[in-house]
């Protein structure tokens, strides 16, 4: 398994984002849904070592990121591409991916070129000399997406990484996430369940910090045949009658 | 996804190609996201206005401490500059990376405090500096550390705020003729006290922002 | 979300009404989201460390603990830099959050934007610099401190923090970069220091605005005998209120500052910022030293100049009533005490006081206005003591038994003749006789001289050893009845220099 999570807790003040959360991920591409503030950034978060767990434990390919050089091993082996992801301006593409690919410690003579074709994988080969601050948004994005699979990541943690992607950009994007799929684990959270069906071969589904569905996207479906559930595509009413299920099981506990 | 327009020659997209390169590769990237080059231009600036200070006698009136506000302003504001130095533009995903980063962080703030004493030492001819030379490395290196503490505590846009207070502290200090090292500034150049307390400073600032880097505003710690 | 959701209606509020009321609004949005706050502790604890600190070591009158910190500015410089940096930090927020294009694109100008943000960092930071020089005030207050607060100083204090703020937001706005809080900050820093090093030289002119110049304006009797003159407080409200004003209207000059009027708006808010401070710089140059501080003729009121009306406090030493301001009633009996030797030292001898009274100490600059001469004058003599300008008990570390060997000192020199600094060798051996007479013993009166005079005497003394102590002690060695009988027929000559060393008995 190159992620386990066992009663994973993260809280804020008051305010439990993530709840005990149990999970093995091996390879393959997993879809994180949820509404928004479900506790899928937090939980990502913790994944990509820059949040530490307020209790549970967590093992990322197989070591412990709470010490410090398994944590380091780890870094060099991630890929993470943030919610919000911060950029220097004064930056070229290619300066931008590049710069990433040095931090994670890759050999050097292997840096150009893992630099060329991670740019030329998210599309923005021509754009490669260009400044960060004369790209598009939805370029913004694949050049984020860029640095997060330059160093071709053994895990690989995207968080909303189709936001402001044109259609056709995303499909690409789905055919890229499949392919690191195959020798990698690749964890995407996202609300875009189509995302999800078209790329993910397991997907959780995350509701006020606690996992309520753990799947395949088949099963997924499955959860809203003949529910009633609102959506317009049998995934979606899937995902929509597992949520509207968690909430009455939640509800039903409370009472 | 397209492959039209990309560069097939990776040389030309990155001139890295064996280790040293790399690293220097990798260095100049880190000092452009953190507008190195332009700190070290404000750096040659202030020790530019001290040296015209200083040649102009520029001197406040109001006894020797009162005196020392120009050098000592000047040691303080290259202390903040080196301070907002360390805050990165890349949040988190710079963070999730390998093990350069704290290096890099660490090498950038004695390079730039290094720079900042090279620029402000040269800036006072024999005999105008208070001090001399020493009393510059043991300042500017005291308040670089109360910069980079502040900048790992505040926040790296904030680190400035920790050299300003002790600049006034310090004035206030030395008018009431406290002794105290940790008034450094005070103390004569060849001092142990002075030179113990600054030291402490620096190299505690130093290990703030090695281990934990300058805090930054790419993301709150929130729940989501 | 539902699909039947209706659109809320529009505003029915008049424009007119409804840009003051979303100004409000936008204002109250930037105060809960304003930086100041973060540094309003550093800002408290270097009031606490530079500005209150230091003031406890003079006694317990309001010009003498707010001098430093009110009159030398040393409210402004401990918070005034931070403002400036934390305004600089707030003006580049929208260019580092990439909100300069939302702003720009909004219905509203993007000027007015700006103002609010920068209305609520001002709003902050002057209410901070309020609240925490307020909290000094209550805190001198409760000490009982004697006279009358600065509160003109405390509005300058107050509007020079609102000009850090708009000249460290207008950095921030124009030049957005990481670098602007600390340039801002440090270049307040430096504009304060120069500030100083100007004020300090300077009596007259332009310099008479720095918010840390107290040359002249700000002296002891100001708060005691006489009011705080409004006249350069005016004048310094209009300089650096006309600085903020010139800083905000340049934002607005821009050209995504808003439409064509919004801009010549703008350009005339400068204007008129450039205009008053240029106009407050003509006033000081009219400025003028008056007993009672600095008069600039264009604002001043005659009425500010009558002294504040008082019931001395009196007390007696031998036959001579000793009278003080009431404010300086904690010091009436040390200086009865002070004086009733020297008093009782002269009793019967031609121009020996008759009476004792404080009176207003005059100045020409601010320091070195210690140790100011007493004058004897009037039928019958009158002896008057500038308390205000001596240095009292407390003050430097002066004790009670220095503070009245310094009012024999100053009593005695007047009475011979040898004020200012100026004397025979003859006057100053009556002098040191007299002095021996009133209990200080002649080895010890060369340091006292020094401590006590305005400055290094003329011809002087000389030291203990000298032919004038020689002839002191001769004079000393006299039976009291002969010493006196010769002071009573030569003290007229003696005052006017017609003795010698030699015709000494």
């Amino acid at each position: 398994m190159n992620v386990e999570l066992a009663d994973l807790t993260r809280r804020f003040g008051r305010t439990t984002a993530v709840d005990q959360v149990s999970l093995e991920i091996s390879a393959g591409v997993f879809g994180l849904l949820g509404p928004n503030g479900a506790g899928k950034t937090s939980l990502l978060r913790m994944m990509a070592t820059v949040l530490p767990p307020s209790s549970g434990r967590i093992q990322l390919l197989g070591r412990d990121p709470g010490d410090y050089g398994p944590r380091r091993e780890i870094r060099r082996r991630l890929g993470y591409l943030p919610q919000s992801l911060g950029y220097y301006p004064g930056f070229t593409v290619a300066e931008f991916v590049e710069y990433f690919a040095l931090l994670k410690d890759m050999p050097p003579g292997q840096v150009p070129r893992a630099v060329a074709m991670a740019i030329e994988r998210v599309g923005l080969g021509d754009r490669a000399r260009a400044k960060l601050r004369t790209l598009s948004g939805g370029m913004l994005r694949r050049a984020g997406i860029a640095q997060a699979i330059v160093n071709e990541p053994e895990l690989l943690l995207l968080d909303e990484p189709t936001a402001g992607l044109d259609p056709e950009q995303r499909m690409a994007f789905r055919a890229l996430l499949r392919e690191f799929g195959e020798r990698a684990t690749v964890i995407v959270s996202t609300h875009l369940v189509e995302d999800v069906g078209a790329a993910c071969t397991d997907v959780a589904l995350m509701d006020r910090g606690q996992l309520s569905f753990h799947g395949t996207p088949a099963e997924l479906t499955a959860r809203g045949e003949g529910s009633g559930a609102a959506g317009d595509a049998p995934l979606e009413r899937g995902y929509t009658a597992a949520l509207a299920a968690a909430r009455a099981g939640a509800a039903g506990a409370r009472a | 996804m397209t492959a039209a327009g990309l560069d097939s020659s990776p040389r030309k997209v990155s001139a890295a190609g064996g280790s040293a390169p790399a690293a220097m590769r990798l260095t100049r990237l880190y000092a452009a996201s953190r507008r190195i080059p332009v700190a070290l231009g404000l750096l040659a600036a202030v020790g530019a206005l001290l040296a015209v200070a200083l040649d102009q006698h520029w001197a406040i009136a109001g006894g020797p401490a009162a005196q020392r506000v120009i050098p000592l302003s000047a040691e303080a504001c290259a202390a903040a500059v080196i301070a907002v130095s360390c805050h990165g533009p890349f949040g988190e995903a710079e963070r999730a990376t390998g093990r350069w980063l704290p290096w890099l962080q660490l090498a950038a703030a004695v390079a730039l405090t290094a720079a900042a004493f090279g620029v402000l030492a040269a800036a006072g001819p024999a005999g105008l500096l208070p001090g001399g030379a020493w009393a510059v490395l043991r300042n500017v290196a005291g308040m670089s550390g109360l910069g980079l503490l502040c900048a790992s505590g505040l926040g790296g846009p904030f680190g400035w705020v920790g050299p300003a207070a002790y600049l006034v502290i310090s004035e206030a200090g030395l008018a009431a003729g406290w002794s105290t090292p940790w008034l450094w500034a005070g103390r004569p150049p060849h001092d142990l006290g002075g030179a113990v307390c600054a030291g402490v400073a620096c190299a505690a600032g130093l290990a703030a922002i090695t281990l934990t880097g300058a805090r930054g505003p790419s993301r709150s710690a929130g729940p989501g | 979300m539902t699909a039947a959701v209706t659109a809320p209606a529009r505003p029915g509020l008049p424009h007119a009404a409804a840009a003051p009321l979303t100004f409000a609004r936008l204002v109250r949005i930037e105060l809960r989201r304003n930086a100041v706050p973060w540094v309003v502790p550093v800002m408290a604890a270097l009031l606490w460390f530079d500005s209150y600190r230091p003031s406890t070591a003079v006694p317990a009158f309001w010009m003498l603990r707010t001098f430093w910190n009110m009159g030398q500015g040393h409210t402004i410089i401990d918070t005034g830099p931070l403002v400036a940096g934390v305004a600089a930090w707030m003006g580049s927020r929208d260019a580092r959050r990439g909100m300069a294009d939302l702003a720009a694109a909004a219905a509203r100008p993007r000027w007015t934007a700006q103002l609010a943000t920068w209305a609520a960092t001002a709003a902050w930071a002057v209410g901070a610099y309020l609240a925490l020089t307020g909290a000094l005030f209550a805190v001198y207050a409760a000490q009982g401190l004697r006279g009358t607060p600065p509160w003109w100083w405390l509005a300058t204090g107050a509007v020079a923090v609102a000009a850090f703020s708009a000249a460290g937001f207008a950095v921030g706005a124009l030049f957005p970069s990481r670098f602007a809080a600390p340039l801002a900050a440090f270049g307040a820093f430096l504009a304060m220091g120069t500030s100083s090093q100007a004020g300090f030289s300077a009596t007259s002119g332009w310099a008479l605005l720095l918010p840390t110049n107290a040359n002249g304006n700000y002296q002891v009797p100001t708060g005691i005998d006489y009011h705080y003159l409004p006249d350069l407080p005016i004048a310094r409200l209009m300089f650096l209120g006309g600085i903020a004003v010139a800083a905000v209207g340049l934002l607005g000059l821009r050209e995504r500052a808003g439409g064509q009027r919004l801009r010549a708006a703008a350009a005339a808010v400068t204007l008129a910022g450039v205009a008053a401070t240029a106009t407050a710089v003509g006033l000081a140059t009219t400025a003028r030293q008056a007993a009672d501080g600095i008069v600039i003729p264009a604002l001043h009121d005659a009425a500010s100049d009558r002294p504040l009306s008082y019931t001395p406090s009196c007390q007696r030493a031998g036959d001579v009533p000793v009278c003080l301001n009431p404010v300086f009633g904690s010091l009436l009996a040390g200086v009865t005490a002070g004086l009733r030797p020297a008093l009782a030292a002269v009793a019967g001898l031609p121009g020996a006081p008759a009476r004792v009274t404080e009176v207003a100490g005059t100045y020409t600059a601010n320091e070195g206005s210690s140790g100011q001469a007493m004058t004897i004058s009037g039928r019958p003599p009158v002896l008057r003591l500038p308390l205000d300008a001596e240095t009292l008990p407390g003050s430097f570390g002066q004790t009670p038994a220095e503070f009245a060997g310094q009012l024999q000192v100053l009593f005695l020199e007047a009475f011979t003749g040898t004020s200012s600094g100026s004397g025979s060798p003859a006057q100053h051996a009556v002098l040191a006789a007299l002095l021996q007479q009133a209990g200080q013993p002649f080895g010890a009166q060369p340091a006292l001289l020094a401590m006590a005079g305005p400055g290094a005497p003329g011809p002087g003394p000389g030291g203990a050893a000298g032919p004038v102590y020689a002839a002191a002690r001769r004079l000393a060695a006299l039976p009291a009845a002969t010493r006196h009988a010769w002071l009573a027929g030569h003290l007229a000559a003696l005052r006017s220099g017609a003795i010698t060393l030699g015709q000494l008995p």
